[in-house]
């Protein structure tokens, strides 16, 4: 109206932007409103508080004033009747028009509990020219309030804002656009970051709350559900999950959905969600049921985009029951390309080319697969599955020994920076991808005998995924292993066996593994063998490659114990056989180690050297720390062996330093002694006395400080 | 006042002349309260007992000073209160001293503060606030009363008053103590029983609960007994009180009617009904129950009857509505009924009975998403309503999802574990997901927990003849045989021709054919199986014809056997053809 002109044109322009978010916002609290307001336009903010006194502290006329005093957007120009502002005050007018007396006075009520809520605790009302007629924008922006008011009362602070203020006195309903956004904002914490979400309990409590008042508000039963996923509360989560769905059945006939098609497709998701469940805790038989049903029911009603996902649950869950799915999965990649459905199909590819991996696919396959769907996701910018990826080429080069590559992928996954909008200031990082990623980069890390670095991991995971999550598992699995092979590193046995439980809590085989080692280190070697035996018949059962070939390794380990170095060759060969079949570059060196240490043993020392070599080079590009150590130690050996000269004895003193310094990195004083006494040794040989003194002296230090006695060197790698 | 009750309370259930004069006295203390609803009660009772001569009429109550004081006030403020004007009578007791005063006036606050808040529905803004409404003083009464509590100034009736206003503020813990306080200082007035009854949801709390030991005590524990659907039990303790003298009271009568309706024996409960009538001919309480169980029997004339005594005595009522709406439900006119069920549900949205029924109806219409609706809000307003988690389970079953209502039926069954529907219901879906170990299970579970349907058995015999346990379904059968012939009356099921026709052909192979030919001899008297019996007698005569062997060496050795056939069955049931 008249006052325009006096307002800048800069922040007339602030306040025109202001105006959408406001409209489309949640309602906010008076004091936060004015505030938002005095940033783009202090003189506004101080009118609308003004005129807000007036009505609040006046009578009922006052608002009543108001409303006739607004302008009439079908004329006025400022506020044309298309425009934002002029349809908002056209649908406020409407809508205030058709209360009757009472709501009227109610509204004039919870307009004044509005003001006096704020005025209870007054933000320094800033003192200014009080000669202020409301103008025109300023209207719109006190009218936004009102008709919102008139929805609901708004005495409460909301969860939203309130967690910090805790005003307990004035909890109430929150209105629906509170509480939609509320759910919103909980639901995409929960998905991208459940660290930042509420508590599990205060979640819970508040969804209640909120139902109690409006049982109809069906998506709080549904974040009820996943509220309850995330502390594993079965009974809960069933419940709340088949509470929305009865709710949603209803409103589905309702909606824009087609009739009767709409609620048939929410009946179909319904039990697909069922299934997914019932999946989650582990419940195949009945997600089996649930989904076979789905199935069922989606077949009837000829939908093929709930097929399609009934169809990659099933071979999900045939995956977890641990039966061959490859055909299922095959379809179903085939099936979501027909039906365009991009997602299904690239999540069909990555499950497909997992078992690939596992069954010993060329690498160049899996590979090609893995970038051909990720030209699909950048295509339609799927980042999870984008993330998916990075991971499977991560757990893929480490599963072929590749220890760089692994590692610079992981660094890619972890700085890259998501495509989905950054909301709430949270982005995703909180999905299995990640987790896979950390808990590869901490083995690596602890690999290189970088202990501290693999703290500082688990410290990120535990932050990040606190153990009550889903993902949890993973990072405690890696955490125990890793601790798992310090101890043994260090030869304290007696503090790595109390892991062996709590391994086999989480991976029955793996447990099982670790068991057998720990009893090979205690000589226990009966009790070991017949695990190991198990071991390798499970292993052959259920097709896993990589322990198998371990299990190989141990047993023939076991053999040397009894100085019965032939027997354990043909398991060595054919661990090797099997390692180079699956291309696991960094167990083919290890196998082939042991064979030049079995060689070595049966007295031919020219074929050890020419096997080592072999092995040599891969290993010390990409092999652990600790492999690169027993490597050296034992070319050293070899040359020790062979014709002595006194050029290749210098040589092999040096290659014993070598591994030296990484025993010592490792601090795995053992095999340092064994490695100073053959020093001394060599040096005596070529009777460098002092040398000889100082690593004896070494020798006895260390001899000294572990107690135990010396295992004959000869016996082991 | 109240000490003078408590004195007398503490009393044996024989002295009958002593529980009708505290009835007498807490009849008079309740009415100058303003506490309808326990008035009604005790007067009830109070009438079924004989009347007391002249001079053993207890004296009218002690006066106080206080009493004294506030007396203008008082009748003013109670005039006003029976009136509805809540707050005018509030306003004129602001000042008094006395107990009686102090309790009208925040009981007229209280429920001031109710009629608003159901004032307000009505005009709310919108569809968004629905819900939302509350009753506003109830805060401020809280404080109050809390405040009074703590420095145990409270007698039995403002006790009872904090503990409703406990309750409408969901403070459901802190209720039931101050309930459990309430009858312990004034045991006889049943509001704060009835209050109890409604939180208490289980056994083990019913258990943890220390009550006065007071001859009101049974009726409470049979009140909350029925509640908890524990029906033999409630039903002794009922039993009991009328041996006790209150054989005459309307209330017993309708209670064990709806506990017999509860436990589905419907000729006793609709006995009871009619008794309770003809005492008690312009009673609508209840009503609504009668009219489910005339619906089960499918008596048109007296539903009929029964819904045109209603709708003259006070068609406005809920149970009118429901009973109108069951007449228009016998009569399949769906859409009327669900029309009544909704009016009732306009008189009171609490009404439990009436969103069931109205889920039934949109069954009926196949409308299954607004059933499921209803449904869900019986639920919300009654958890333990098993009839709707039962209800849940048939829509979905109708929807051809018997996995997804697996859980529905459970649900229902752990309500009510000895209900052979739901295991009947729970079997079907069992054996529709081919998980037949399950089926099996539910239906003999359903068979031993006593068959309402009859309908186990044979279902548990035709699953074991899919699965070709012959001798199991042999066995099956016969009982089912039994069952069906010792029951009496006419069920009408054609499926006995089924059983004989199957325990023909199953003597027939194990050569035993004297059993056979009974049983094909039987299948003659049935329509649908004749032809068979026929062939079979053809069947049997010929191989008798060929072998002439005696079967009495068969039965020894099988008997010696131990099958587990019992060869009893069908021959000396004869008595009992139809």
């Amino acid at each position: 109206m008249m006052t325009t002109s006096k307002i800048a044109l800069q922040e007339k322009r602030r306040l025109n932007k202001l105006i959408l978010p406001l409209q489309q916002g949640p309602d906010l609290q008076l004091g936060q409103f004015l505030k938002t307001v005095e940033d783009c336009c202090p003189q506004t903010a101080f009118a609308v508080k003004i005129r807000l006194n007036e009505m609040a502290d006046g009578e009922l006329k006052d608002m009543e004033f108001f409303f006739t005093t607004l302008p009439n957007p079908t004329f006025d120009s400022e506020a044309y009747k298309t425009s934002v502002v002029g349809l908002f005050i056209r649908h406020m007018l409407l809508a205030y028009n058709k209360l009757s007396f009472s709501q009227v006075y109610k509204l004039y009520k919870s307009l004044q509990h509005y003001y006096h809520v704020y005025d209870a605790k007054p933000v320094d009302g800033q003192m200014g020219v009080p000669t202020f007629v409301a103008d025109d924008s300023d209207m719109d922006l006190t009218s936004t309030e009102v008709t919102i008011g008139d929805k609901m009362e708004r005495e409460l602070d909301s969860p939203l804002y309130a967690s910090v203020e805790l005003n307990q006195i004035s909890r109430g309903p929150l209105s629906q656009k509170q509480a939609e956004y509320f759910l919103a904002k909980q639901a995409y914490l929960l998905k991208n970051d459940d660290n930042k979400a509420l508590r599990p309990a205060k979640l819970q409590e508040e969804l209640n709350n909120m139902l109690k008042f409006n049982p109809d508000f069906a998506e709080a039963h549904y974040l009820n559900y996943l509220n309850s996923m995330r502390v594993q509360d079965i009974y809960i989560s069933t419940h709340s999950l088949l509470h929305y769905f009865d709710r949603l059945i209803l409103s589905g006939s309702e909606g824009k959905s087609n009739g009767d098609e709409g609620y048939g497709r929410s009946l179909r998701y319904a039990a697909l969600n069922l299934a997914s469940l019932h999946c989650r805790f582990g419940h195949y038989q009945l997600a089996d049921l649930a989904l076979q049903e789905a199935i069922r029911i989606a077949q009837e009603s000829n939908d093929h985009v709930c097929l399609q996902h009934c169809l990659s649950w099933l071979y999900t869950l045939e995956q977890m029951k641990g039966s061959d799915s490859s055909v299922l999965t095959e379809d179903s990649v085939k099936m979501a390309a027909h039906f365009c459905l991009p997602y299904l199909a690239s999540l069909g590819i990555q499950s497909l080319v997992q078992q690939g991996a596992v069954q010993g696919k060329s690498a160049h396959e899996l590979m090609d697969a893995l970038k051909d769907t990720d030209i699909l996701h950048w295509k339609h910018s799927l980042s999870e599955l984008i993330e998916i990826s990075l991971a499977q080429t991560i757990s893929i080069w480490r599963m072929y020994g590749k220890s760089t590559m692994a590692q610079q992928q992981a660094q890619l996954l972890l700085n890259m920076s998501s495509l989905e909008p950054v909301n709430f200031g949270v982005t995703q990082n909180n999905t299995e991808a990640f987790a896979v990623a950390l808990c590869h980069l901490a083995e690596l890390h602890a690999e290189q005998g970088l202990y501290g670095g693999t703290t500082e991991i688990f410290k990120h995971l535990k932050e990040q995924f606190p153990p009550h999550t889903q993902h949890a598992k993973l990072w405690m699995l890696c955490d125990l292993k890793i601790q798992f092979e310090k101890h043994m590193n260090d030869g304290k046995y007696h503090l790595a066996q109390p892991l062996v439980p709590a391994i086999r809590a989480q991976n029955k085989t793996e447990g099982l593994y670790r068991k057998a080692q720990v009893l090979k280190s205690l000589s226990r070697t009966t009790e070991a063998y017949r695990i190991l035996q198990k071991l390798q018949v499970h292993c052959e059962k259920t097709r896993c490659t990589e322990t198998i070939i371990r299990v190989l390794l141990s047993t023939a380990e076991l053999h040397w114990e009894s100085s019965d170095f032939s027997t354990g060759l043909p398991l060595l060969l054919q661990a090797l056989t099997l390692s180079r079949k699956h291309h696991l570059q960094a167990l083919a060196s290890r196998t082939l180690l042991h064979l030049a240490f079995t060689q070595l043993m049966l007295g031919v020392p020219e074929q050890a050297l020419s096997v080592l070599h072999e092995a040599l080079e891969p290993i010390l590009a990409h092999g652990g720390i600790m492999d690169k150590g027993r490597a050296l130690m034992l070319a050293a050996r070899c040359q020790m062996a062979l014709v002595a000269t006194r050029h290749s004895l210098t040589v092999a003193i040096h290659t014993l330093d070598e591994a030296a310094s990484y025993f010592s990195t490792l601090n795995c004083k053992e095999r340092l002694r064994d490695v100073r006494y053959l020093q001394a040794r060599l040096h005596s040989s070529l009777g460098q006395t002092a040398q000889r003194n100082r690593c004896a002296m070494l020798f006895h230090l260390l001899d000294r400080e572990l107690q135990t006695p010396r295992a004959p060197t000869d016996m082991r790698l | 006042m109240s000490k003078e009750i408590v004195t007398f309370t503490f009393l044996e259930f024989g002295d009958l002349v002593q529980i009708k004069k505290q009835l007498i006295s807490v009849i008079s203390l309740c009415k100058e309260r303003g506490l309808v609803h326990s008035v009604k009660w005790a007067s009830e009772l109070a009438f079924a007992l004989d009347p007391l001569p002249k001079d053993e009429l207890p004296p009218s109550h002690l006066v106080s000073e206080e009493d004294v004081q506030d007396l203008d006030a008082f009748a003013l403020a109670k005039s006003y209160f029976d009136l509805k004007e809540y707050d005018r009578a509030a306003y004129f007791l602001r000042g008094c001293h006395s107990k009686k005063a102090y309790f009208l006036y925040m009981y007229s606050r209280y429920l001031s503060g109710e009629k608003k808040k159901d004032d307000e529905t009505v005009d709310s803004l919108g569809p968004l606030e629905k819900g939302q409404v509350r009753n506003e003083a109830l805060r401020e009464l809280r404080v109050e009363l809390s405040k009074k509590h703590r420095a145990g100034e409270l007698d039995g009736f403002t006790l009872y008053l904090y503990g409703v206003v406990l309750r409408k503020l969901d403070l459901l813990k802190e209720a039931v103590e101050v309930f459990v306080e309430a009858t312990h200082t004034l045991p006889l007035h049943w509001g704060s029983w009835l209050e109890l009854c409604n939180l208490v949801t289980n056994i083990e709390m019913l258990k943890s609960l220390s009550l006065p030991s007071c001859w009101i005590k049974d009726f409470f524990m049979a009140h909350i007994y029925t509640e908890l659907q524990m029906i033999p039990g409630a039903l002794q303790k009922y039993q009991s009180l009328i041996e006790a003298g209150f054989s005459k009271s309307t209330y017993i009568i309708s209670q064990i009617a709806v506990a017999y309706h509860n436990i589905r024996d419907i000729d006793q409960a609709l006995a009871l009904f009619n008794e309770l009538r003809e005492q008690d001919p312009y009673r609508i309480e209840n009503m609504d129950t009668f009219s489910n169980l005339l619906y089960v029997k499918s008596m048109k004339p007296e539903l009929s009857y029964l819904a045109h005594n209603l709708v003259e005595i006070d068609k406005y009522r809920v149970e009118t509505c429901c009973v109108i709406g069951n007449y228009y439900s016998l009569r399949s006119q769906h859409e009327k009924a669900a029309l009544y069920f909704q009016r009732a549900l306009k008189l009171n949205p609490r009404c439990l009975g009436a969103w069931t029924l109205m889920g039934h109806e949109y069954m009926e219409m196949k409308n299954t998403s607004a059933a499921i609706q209803a449904y869900r809000h019986a639920i919300e307003v009654n958890k333990r309503d098993y009839r709707a988690w039962y209800g849940l389970g048939q829509t979905y079953e109708i929807l051809k999802m018997p996995f997804y209502c697996l859980y529905y039926y459970r649900k229902a069954h752990q309500l009510r574990p000895n209900d052979s529907r739901m295991l009947v219901a729970l079997g079907e879906c069992y054996e529709k997901l081919s998980q037949q170990v399950e089926a099996k299970k539910c239906y003999w579970r359903a068979f031993s927990v006593g068959d309402v349907e009859k309908m186990a058995l044979l279902k548990l015999a035709k699953l074991q003849e899919q699965l070709t346990e012959t001798d199991e379904a042999a066995q099956s059968y016969i009982i089912y045989i039994q069952e069906i012939f010792s029951c009496g009356e006419q069920l009408e099921h054609v499926e006995v021709s089924t059983a004989l026709r199957y325990l023909g052909q199953y003597y027939f192979k194990n050569k035993l054919y004297d059993e056979a030919s009974l049983c094909a001899q039987r299948c003659c008297d049935y329509n649908d199986a004749r032809e068979e019996g026929k062939a079979l007698l053809r069947q049997i005569s010929q191989v008798r014809d060929q072998t002439e062997t005696p079967s009495g060496e068969l039965f020894v050795s099988l008997s010696d056997n131990n099958t587990p056939i019992k060869r009893v069955s069908p021959l000396n049931l004869s008595s009992f053809t139809p």
